[in-house]
């Protein structure tokens, strides 16, 4: 039962670290950048649905207006950020990636306060439902219902609609796509608008799982998410969903088994290290 | 005086971890985001020798080499996994060195070690952490010049076609990991005595990202360039410390703005205003 | 964007003035480092807050022997490696006294700098046993971490008659300290500790200690961690139906954790120094006055700095003159001193004893729960 337990939080976490993780590997199967600032996107849609929600008293309310102002601020910073420097080579795109995270993390503190806001009314994480001896509270259930869902809605875009057929050809072959007349830039915008609409919506859930929203949240799922999308195999979609879980399973049993000797990072990254030594290409990437 | 003497102290420890982490990164084009780790393995290796009694240049010596071999394990898997993969590896690796050292009683765990002997005064830290890394910007500069520099190059430029000409591109990343770890590994041991307490978070990953902005900013691949990105970031909260509120703020801009507009850093915006830099 | 309080560009604009202007023999400067910025930010600011009401207050009572005061205030992130510039120019400007509003990491390698230099350095909260090994110059005002962990393993035997207990612990000096102090004192009381958890400093989810908990059973939870990561823990422990007694730590003692934690935090008891409900003046004042001033309730670490800079305070005006080293023996002579976390003195360590209070959440506010009294156990290290 505890074994079964350890499983559920696992996944749980692997839901969570997916919903970072695709907008990271859709961007890195676009245009090669380890799109670390991602974690700012992620802060700002959990701020915002925060003040949102104490303002209105609704979480639905907090949903969109964290979702939205993520999903302004993703392609903002593809368009001023990544945009002038896309022929460079690809630390170039990563340091000026962690410039804005640490900036931006810094700017949150003095507009925001250091002690990080918390809701007013979060009642989604005090009902809880047991069932099995296991009890969880309706952030999670929300968690992985939003995963699935979202998740889901992305495979039928990009396999079952016009404009995600278009993105998925500029992923593969940019030169090509263009001849067909797909706009690579408008295939972009929308890449960076799907990552980070993803981030805000798990920037306002993981508020609510923690009731805490502070300026530095979304450093470590940020660093995580990268590990996640190279431990997937760069790019690939299904591999990140996988690897996603995975972690979080692995994560939930180590924490407990392997306290005494790594904590939670180290056991990740282990994992990650691990797995690249034998699967050079990660676990779904292709040679 | 002192305060100078401090701050140029730990410029020189910089410069030191900067220009190790640009023989790996610059010369050779093998991306780390974990050069900190070593920076640790340094530390704790010569505080750990320096403790149980082992005499300060021995065990300085000791810090280097652990740092070194460590290096060359990393090298390995180096070989194993390129490019992006490689750069979250070696961020893995730092991780995995902090997360191993918070939880290991015998290296003080989070208490980290403490009561390290400490041979010299100010001016004889400040001496042998400036001469550290006066040598090591003359083998740089050394290094860039010989046959193994032109290697490196060929290595970081393409690594199949360097194959293909006969360059022994597994000895030459080993090598370029070997001398790039064992300079931090020296900066480490010179700090662990110096402050003669080490504690696991001050080899963490935003340490990492500091020593890489350093190279960034002076110029990834320029020796005089990344000297002068270490000397500066080094100065930058000195100088920066009336504004106590704002400083990661203009920190994290000032990474943002130099790739944005002169991603070639210091040494890129100098050669477009006419001068090279070595 | 109300980011700068008035008294703070005071500050500001004082450190500039230092930097340009050689000190007026008029003011007596005070050295003072934070983590103002970086991931320490949120106890920098409380830092901060204590530190400046100490100084207005001083200053409104007509400062020492008719001088007024003034923080030299410098952001040091928390880091180790910044510490130590910070230290020697400190030294270069000429201040007489330092206090260290930050943690363990750069309090110790500041110590050692001033311990050389011979100027006095008080720590504030930063719990490092080595803080103080530094030398005869450095003293610190608040517990050690294993002094506060035999209180909690007493308070759990002795007055909560709970056997069984499972430890949770923060990864970090604070919260390994705290447990060894526990786990020292526990078989004394008659604790037994069934199981250790440990997290790190940035976690926040914490369902996989949730489960293992909820199989140990405990009697009792003995939880160290900030309010940051020990908010969400208490909270994901009570929605996950564990309804064990909690014992916290002083990194709790404030009112974000209570926030944070929300109707979980009800019921959850704290080892501190600072008693909400205490008769004591020095510390009532402390806490009305606060209140008033900062516009939020206080907390641990904002009593820990206001301590620090009157008990620096009371042995420049003892010392009457601004030579270190009599400033130094004034500050090892304090003897029974009332400042807002206690009766205060030090041992030759330059280490102090104080009871430890016990708090407990009603209502959404700290009350007191029991007193911890007891020299021989509470007493610090002499060496």
């Amino acid at each position: 039962m505890y074994y079964a337990e350890l499983l559920l939080v696992g996944l749980i976490w692997g839901c969570t670290y997916a919903m970072m993780a695709l907008g990271l590997t859709l961007v890195y199967g676009l245009l090669r950048i380890l799109h670390v600032a991602q974690a700012t996107v992620f802060t700002l849609g959990a701020y915002i649905g925060l003040l949102a929600a104490n303002y209105s008293g609704s979480l639905a309310v907090a949903f969109i207006a964290g979702a939205i102002a993520a999903g302004a601020l993703g392609p903002l910073i593809y368009r001023f950020v990544y945009q002038p420097i896309l022929d460079r080579p690809p630390f170039v795109a990563l340091v000026a990636s962690i410039g804005v995270l640490i900036a931006m993390e810094d700017g949150f503190r003095l507009l925001f306060g250091p002690y990080g806001l918390s809701f007013e009314h979060n009642t989604w994480f005090t009902t809880t439902y047991s069932f099995a001896g296991m009890t969880m509270n309706l952030v999670q259930i929300w968690m992985v219902v939003t995963a699935v869902v979202l998740l889901s809605a992305f495979a039928i875009f990009a396999t079952r609609t016009r404009a995600g057929v278009a993105w998925r050809a500029t992923v593969s072959d940019p030169p090509m796509a263009e001849s067909f007349g797909i706009s690579v830039s408008g295939v972009r915008y929308v890449n960076f608008l799907i990552a980070s609409v993803l981030a805000g919506i798990a920037g306002v859930l993981v508020g609510l799982l923690n009731n805490l929203v502070e300026p530095g949240m979304g450093s470590v799922i940020a660093y995580k998410g990268l590990a996640i999308i190279v431990l997937g195999g760069l790019g690939s979609v299904p591999g990140t969903l996988v690897a996603s879980l995975a972690l979080g399973v692995v994560e939930s049993y180590g924490t407990v088994f392997l306290d005494k000797v790594l904590d939670r990072d180290a056991i990740a990254f282990l994992f990650l290290i691990v797995v690249l030594m034998i699967r050079p290409q990660g676990l779904l990437g292709r040679r | 005086m002192d305060y100078y003497v401090s701050v140029a102290t730990f410029a020189a420890l910089n410069v030191i971890l900067a220009l190790g982490l640009n023989l790996i990164s610059g010369f050779c084009g093998q991306v780390s985001l974990g050069h900190a780790a070593f920076y640790g393995l340094g530390a704790y290796a010569a505080a750990l020798c320096s403790v149980a009694g082992v005499p300060f240049p021995l065990a300085i010596l000791v810090g280097v080499l652990v740092a070194g071999i460590f290096g060359i394990v990393v090298g390995f898997a180096a070989l194993r996994v390129r490019e992006d993969f490689l750069a979250i590896v070696t961020m893995g690796v730092g991780f995995l060195f902090l997360g191993a050292v918070r939880k290991q009683p015998w290296l003080g765990a989070e208490m980290g070690i403490a009561k390290i002997p400490s041979p010299l005064d100010k001016w004889g830290y400040a001496a042998l952490a400036i001469g550290a890394a006066v040598a090591l910007v003359v083998l740089s500069l050394h290094v860039r010049r010989s046959w193994m520099g032109r290697a490196f190059g060929a290595v970081a430029q393409d690594e199949d076609a360097a194959r293909t000409i006969g360059i022994d591109v597994a000895g030459y990343k080993i090598t370029a990991f070997f001398l790039g770890t064992a300079a931090a590994g020296l900066a480490g041991g010179i700090y662990a005595h110096m402050t003669q307490l080490i504690i696991p978070d001050t080899f963490n990953f935003i340490q990492s990202i500091t020593i890489l902005a350093m190279v960034v900013i002076g110029g990834i691949g320029s020796t005089i360039g990344v000297v002068a990105g270490a000397i500066l970031l080094t100065l930058m909260p000195e100088l920066f410390r009336f504004i106590n509120d704002y400083k990661l703020l203009v920190y994290g801009a000032l990474l943002l703005l130099v790739m944005r507009f002169s991603p070639g850093g210091l040494a890129g915006l100098l050669q477009r205003l006419g001068l090279r830099l070595a | 964007m109300q980011i700068k309080s008035g008294s703070r560009l005071l500050v500001a604009a004082a450190l500039g003035a230092a930097l340009v202007a050689p000190a007026s023999a008029q003011t007596i400067k005070i050295g003072f480092h934070a983590p103002l910025t970086g991931f320490a930010a949120a106890d920098g600011k409380s830092a901060l807050n204590g530190a400046e009401l100490a100084v207005e207050e001083i200053n409104a009572a007509g400062g020492i022997n008719g001088r007024k005061i003034e923080l030299v205030v410098v952001d040091d992130q928390a880091k180790a490696d910044q510490a130590v510039p910070i230290a020697n120019k400190y030294i270069g400007e000429g201040l007489k006294i330092v206090v260290s509003g930050s943690y363990s990491g750069p309090t110790r390698a500041a110590a050692g700098v001033f311990q050389k230099a011979q100027i006095p350095y008080i720590s504030s909260y930063a719990i490092h046993p080595d803080i103080t090994r530094a030398g005869n110059y450095v003293f610190r005002t608040s517990f050690m971490g294993e002094v506060q962990g035999r209180a909690a393993a007493k308070f759990i035997g002795d007055i909560m008659k709970k056997k069984n207990v499972t430890l949770i612990t923060l990864n970090n000096d604070f919260g390994q300290s705290l447990s060894a102090g526990f786990k020292e004192a526990a078989p004394k009381f008659g604790v037994k500790v069934i199981s250790e958890y440990t997290y790190a400093m940035g976690d926040r989810q914490f369902g996989s200690i949730v489960a293992s908990v909820k199989r140990d059973n405990p009697d009792m939870l003995y939880v160290s961690g900030y309010f940051f990561n020990g908010g969400p823990l208490v909270a994901q422990l009570r929605a996950g139906g564990i309804k064990t007694p909690i014992l916290g730590t002083e990194g709790f003692d404030t009112h974000n954790f209570i926030k944070i934690a929300g109707p979980a935090a009800e019921g959850v008891m704290i080892t501190t120094s600072l008693d909400r409900d205490s008769k004591s003046p020095a510390m009532r004042k402390f806490i009305d006055d606060y209140e008033k001033k900062f516009n939020t309730p206080a907390d641990m670490v904002a009593a820990s700095t206001n301590t620090a800079i009157n008990v620096a305070a009371a042995a420049i005006a003892k010392a009457g003159s601004d030579d270190p080293a009599k400033i130094r023996d004034a500050i090892a002579g304090t003897k029974d001193f009332q400042v807002s976390t206690g009766k205060i003195s030090f041992n030759d360590l330059g280490e102090i004893y104080k009871a430890a209070q016990v708090q407990v959440i009603k209502d959404g506010k700290f009350h007191h729960q029991a007193t911890i009294d007891d020299p021989q156990l509470l007493a610090p290290p002499m060496k």
